[in-house]
């Protein structure tokens, strides 16, 4: 019983630090799930779509601005499980056993490694500019050279080496090379320790191979012209993902398509949600 | 209080009463706190004398409340902690606990009662009409109310229901300001006119709220006017453009005067004049407003000293009723007109339109596309008392004009402004300001560098001539030490080179400086201007306007603030960049982000060394976004010698974190005052226990002096 209630008062803190939300009303479930650099205020624009026939829950990750950074452990948030450890124990706490998960970017591979631990608990899967690997390969074109990612690295190590000294960081998403410029952008926006951090755990996860162990069908959303995300990801998830997968395109630039574009992708969503009726 | 210690009698040997009437008369707080640290008898004292106070800080915990200021007047609890929220809730109390927060609504309004209970003059961030209705019956005199609200009026509120609780429950009410809050036009008349006796004791109604771009009709203001005979100051936007319904035209002044005969300060605006940004004023239109009913309308208020016209439609022929306005209001002092035509010919030697208003102090021209230099040279024959003048938009003024014009006002005029005039760059605005320079106090100046078209103006021998005739002018009307001035004159129009000259361009006296700057120019042009020595200038207020998607990139890699270092004593600055647009997450290739664009205004911000700064960040429009980035908030924590800090949007929890690294940083807050301002479910950035941590941390730390 003790360990009953402790659990659950861990559990509502959790909801507590995360700034988790539930708003809207229906039977259906829908998570949002923000990439790095954001927070759940990205979903703003997309959000009074679905607001009447789901209800939608929207957190932060805990490395978002608007999460106490406090709560950032650097020992437990060293691969993207513990990020997963904490969407689950989320859904938990609210008491949903299924429901519809849209991911932006890296929580796209958050819902991922998800569904592949609690298969039941996922009845679609959205993801939005996913990759599964930044990096490029022998076979793989991930979007991202090694040179490049180290140009990243070491324009957040530069920051971080300022922000300690109590000098002002300066370096932007907009000084890296044109390749990560688009992706890193909204990395810059976090506090530089955590930054550099969190993107050396983002280039270094791979889940090219576990993705044939999803069984939920999926939903590759892509844009157009991302320039983290190359044409041929898409086209590879389809091709490893386990479940029955389907692509869509949208004729928009940019990595950030709920911000830039989002009245197409609201589209998209309605008809990607609207297709199983279970 | 040195000069005191005479015959080895020391200030403090005063009898107590004595003491008290000294202390209550001073005013500056950070004297009054100074007395504080001197000893515990003076800080009773002082405790016990102040008469305006600023909480800041959270209610949440009313035993924090200070109870020694007993004889507060003035309670401003608009900045409570975090700004812009319901000072009783606790941001998890919203939906649950109901019963709970009525408790704590009761419990803190007793606590504020019972610490401050001689309050007259009460200022509140008034979220919704709860606030109101728990805070006023607290104060029953109340005389004076100021109510700020940034955020959307809250859906299903009847009309009226938002000024209603304070109404009723302060029936002397004399001034009501809600040149802060954001409500309907249709709420104000319905809650004048249900409580009767306190619109009859109403005698100052601010009514300008730049968040609403409607204006009161003229069944409105005639309601209005209609409750509140005893107005004497009366501010409001309204419709004026003639094509909607039920515009404010002639009639509609006349019924006002006639409601209000004792109106001496009056201010009616377009509501479009109100907007942060300065729009393009190309209106052809007329407005329904005639030089004869103007006549009329002026007849019937005998009592008016500041008048305010900021129309963005055509008064034609308005000069036969700006003299009438000189003969019938006699006391007219300060004037502003936005797009009155004909206001002076100045075609002959006579005084005509505004110059024979002969007491005007303060003179406001917007948007007068006939003002002529000679028609500035009449009203500065006219006008002989006027200390402010400002001039907006008038685009056949030339440098001529205002050199001649501050040359004949050399005596009094000490602010002056010259903004979005065609033909008066920077450098042309500086040198028209010449004879005054060493006199003036508070300026505003826009920031054109080059303008290539103003070369083809005839060149300095036509200028030279029409400046000779200009010094015998001044010869003549100023006595004494005119002589020096002639031949300095001659100095600086006969050489040919002006920019070997600098040294010895001080403006001696100038206090205030104020910069409009389009998106993308650079500061640093503005020593070669003019404004290179103002060992004085301890303000400036710069603002930064236009699209940043679509201007050219800037060439250099910093705005020039560190340009300002000039200035030995500055130590307050104001940067609005507020009204720059641009890509906060979302610029396509090519484009700057708005990180970098904040990176380009704010370097070189740590050479200054400032008091207090309060910056409002680029905008994204799409997604009403005006937030600090990770360079500008490293760059403004690098200002080390920084006491206050206000940001007018928001910012992340880990960047304010930045700023606790600041030695001297006492005063930070974030104030998302512009229109509409975020609701916390909508912008996640700073949440509420987001500003209680900051602000803990913040007033933890040891402060050094």
């Amino acid at each position: 019983m003790g360990g009953n209630s402790n659990s659950a008062k861990a559990a509502s803190r959790l909801l507590d630090i995360l700034n988790v939300r539930v708003v809207g009303g229906g039977d259906r479930v829908l998570v949002l799930s923000h990439g790095f650099g954001t927070d759940q205020s990205a979903w703003n624009r997309v959000l009074p779509f679905f607001q009447r026939d789901f209800r939608v829950v929207l957190y932060d990750l805990v490395c978002a601005g608007s999460v106490n950074p406090d709560h950032f452990d650097f020992r437990r948030y060293t691969t993207l499980d513990a990020y997963v450890d904490d969407l689950l124990a989320i859904l938990d706490a609210l008491h949903v056993d299924r429901c519809f998960f849209v991911g932006h970017s890296v929580s796209a591979m958050i819902g991922i490694l998800a569904a592949i631990r609690r298969p039941d608990l996922f009845l679609k899967l959205i993801l939005i500019g996913a990759s599964p690997r930044f990096l490029n390969d022998r076979d793989y074109h991930g979007g991202f050279e090694k040179g490049e990612v180290e140009k990243v690295c070491a324009a957040m190590e530069a920051n971080y080496e300022a922000w300690v000294r109590g000098f002002a960081p300066l370096a932007v998403g907009a000084d890296v090379p044109a390749a990560v410029r688009e992706f890193s952008r909204t990395l810059f926006n976090m506090r530089p320790d955590i930054s550099l951090f969190v993107s050396r755990t983002v280039f270094n996860s791979d889940l090219r191979g576990v993705l044939g162990l999803v069984r939920v069908p999926c939903v590759v959303v892509q844009t157009a012209k991302d320039v983290s995300v190359p044409a041929s990801v898409a086209a590879y998830l389809k091709a490893h993902l386990g479940g029955r997968t389907t692509v869509e395109i949208l004729p928009v630039e940019g990595h950030l398509p709920h911000l830039s574009a989002p009245g197409a992708l609201v589209q998209v969503l309605r008809r990607a949600l609207a297709c199983s009726n279970r | 209080m040195a000069a005191d210690s005479v015959a080895g009698a020391h200030l403090h040997d005063l009898p107590e009463p004595i003491l008290t009437q000294i202390f209550s008369l001073v005013e500056d707080v950070r004297s009054r706190n100074a007395m504080a640290l001197a000893c515990r008898r003076w800080r009773c004292l002082e405790r016990s004398t102040r008469a305006a106070l600023a909480l800041r800080g959270h209610v949440r915990s009313p035993f924090l409340l200070p109870t020694c200021f007993a004889a507060v007047e003035h309670l401003d609890l608009s900045l409570l902690s975090p700004w812009g929220h319901h000072p009783f809730l606790l941001h998890y109390q919203q939906q649950q606990q109901y019963n709970y927060l009525v408790d704590q609504v009761a419990l803190v309004a007793a606590r504020l009662a019972q610490a401050f209970p001689g309050v007259s003059s009460l200022a509140v961030y008034a979220r919704d009409p709860s606030v109101v209705a728990a805070l006023a019956p607290l104060w029953p005199g109340l005389r004076a109310a100021r109510l700020v609200r940034w955020h959307q009026r809250p859906p299903n509120l009847p009309l009226g229901a938002d000024l209603a609780p304070l109404l009723a429950a302060c029936p002397s009410l004399a001034s009501l300001d809600l040149s802060q809050f954001y409500c309907w036009t249709e709420d104000i008349p319905p809650a004048l006119q249900e409580h009767p006796v306190v619109a009859a004791s109403l005698a100052r109604l601010d009514l300008l709220c730049p968040a609403s771009n409607e204006g009161f009709r003229s069944s409105e203001l005639a309601d209005i006017a209609a409750a509140c005979p005893n107005l004497t100051h009366l501010l409001a936007p309204c419709v004026f453009n003639p094509r909607c319904i039920e515009f404010v035209g002639d009639d509609a002044l006349v019924a006002l005067a006639t409601s209000c005969p004792r109106l001496s300060l009056l201010h009616l605006v377009d509501p479009a004049t109100l907007s942060p940004a300065r729009g393009d004023s190309d209106a052809k239109e007329d407005a329904a407003i005639t030089g004869l009913g103007l006549e009329g309308f002026f007849a019937r208020l005998p009592q008016l000293e500041d008048l305010a016209l900021d129309l963005c439609h055509n008064v034609k022929d308005s000069a036969p009723a700006l003299e009438a306005l000189s003969y019938k209001c006699p006391k007219i002092k300060s004037l502003k007109l936005g797009q009155f035509q004909g206001v002076c010919k100045g075609t002959w030697l006579h005084l005509d339109g505004i110059s024979v208003c002969g007491r005007l102090e303060s003179l406001c021209i917007k948007n007068s596309a006939d003002l002529t230099d000679s028609s500035l040279a009449t009203i500065a024959r006219g006008c002989r008392r006027l200390s402010r003048l400002e001039i907006h938009r008038c685009d056949k003024v030339t440098e001529t004009g205002i050199k001649k014009l501050s040359s004949m006002l050399r005596s009094t005029l000490v602010d002056v402004s010259i903004s979005g005039c065609q033909l008066l760059d920077a450098t042309r605005s500086l040198r028209a300001l010449e004879p005054i320079r060493d006199r003036i106090e508070r300026l505003h100046i826009d920031c054109i560098w080059a303008s290539p078209d103003l070369d083809q103006l005839p060149q300095t021998p036509e200028r030279t001539a029409a400046d000779d005739s200009d010094a015998d002018d001044v010869y003549d009307e100023i006595p004494g030490e005119s002589r020096n001035k002639k031949c300095k004159y001659a100095e600086s129009n006969h050489d040919d080179i002006e920019s070997s000259c600098f040294w010895f361009r001080t403006w001696a006296r100038l206090r205030s400086l104020s910069l409009w700057i389009p998106a993308g120019e650079v500061l640093t042009p503005l020593g070669d201007a003019g404004l290179l020595s103002c060992p004085q200038l301890e303000d400036i207020c710069i603002k930064v306007e236009g699209d940043c998607r679509t201007c050219p990139r800037p060439r250099q890699r910093e705005f020039g603030l560190s340009f300002l270092a000039l200035y030995p004593r500055l130590a307050k600055m104001k940067l609005d960049c507020g009204e720059a647009v641009g890509y906060a997450l979302t610029a396509p290739t090519g484009h700057m982000d708005l990180s970098l664009w904040e990176r380009f205004y704010l370097q070189g911000i740590d050479g200054l060394s400032l008091y207090e700064l309060d910056y409002s960040p680029p905008q994204d429009k799409e997604v009403n976004q005006r937030s600090l980035s990770l360079p500008a908030t490293g760059l403004i924590q690098m200002c080390s010698s920084l006491r206050k800090l206000f940001i007018h949007g928001t910012t992340h929890e880990h960047f304010m974190r930045f700023f606790l690294g600041m030695p001297l940083l006492r005063d930070v807050q974030l104030r998302e005052d512009y229109y509409p301002a975020p609701e916390n479910d909508m912008s996640t950035e700073m949440r509420v226990d987001s500003c209680s941590r900051f602000e803990e941390a913040l007033n933890s730390r040891r402060i050094p002096d």
